[in-house]
């Protein structure tokens, strides 16, 4: 059980690179949002998901559930209410050349 | 042992993500470009607090402090955005 706690840990990470990655390298603010959105999200899921089958059952191995069911909430609510101020300030989103 | 040198390469790999967060903070081009770093930065650190209890064998005490630092940084991200959107940008 640990040890697959550590693999779903390590696999939680490297989604959390990717949105590091997409966040830098993107071209366009609605890109950055989605990459910031979506693959944090799914990273930290798998990340404290991975903790608590680490931990075992426990009050930590709660808490952390509840961290994930936090952020499981949060984290797309917040992207949104960014996203909604952007898009209500104009902020236009990127096209290709001609389009 | 072996465990425990995993968790020092996450902690250390996931401070080098934030240093790197923090390039967008600094040079984004809009002010959604900071928030969205800074929120970015503000969930990083959760994992990062975490991992920090477990490297130290103190889990039961950085799980609470974790638990309140996701609460305070996503109520802090909706009021700026809600703020900031209200008011409109400066620099954009």
């Amino acid at each position: 059980m640990k040890i697959l706690g550590l693999i779903l840990l390590f696999l939680g990470f490297f989604f959390i690179l990717i949105a590091a990655v997409g966040v830098l390298r993107l071209p366009d603010f609605y890109t950055r949002l989605h990459a910031s959105g979506k693959s944090e999200t799914l990273g930290m899921l798998l990340s404290f998901l991975g903790l608590a089958l680490y931990e075992g059952f426990s009050l930590t191995s709660v808490k952390l559930i509840f961290i994930v069911v936090f952020i499981l909430l949060a984290n797309p609510t917040g992207t949104h209410v960014i996203s909604r101020a952007a898009y209500r300030a104009g902020l236009k989103p990127w096209m290709r050349k001609g389009e | 042992m072996a465990v425990e040198t995993f968790f020092l390469a996450m902690i250390i790999s996931l401070i080098i993500i934030i240093v790197m967060m923090l390039f967008r903070v600094f040079k984004g081009p809009s002010v959604y470009d900071r928030l969205n770093g800074l929120g970015v930065i503000g969930v990083d650190a959760i994992l990062l607090l975490v991992l920090i209890g477990f490297y130290n064998k103190r889990e039961d005490m950085f799980v609470d402090i974790s638990l309140a630092y996701a609460i305070l940084g996503f109520i802090s991200m909706v009021v700026l955005a809600k703020y900031i959107g209200a008011k409109g940008d400066s620099d954009a």
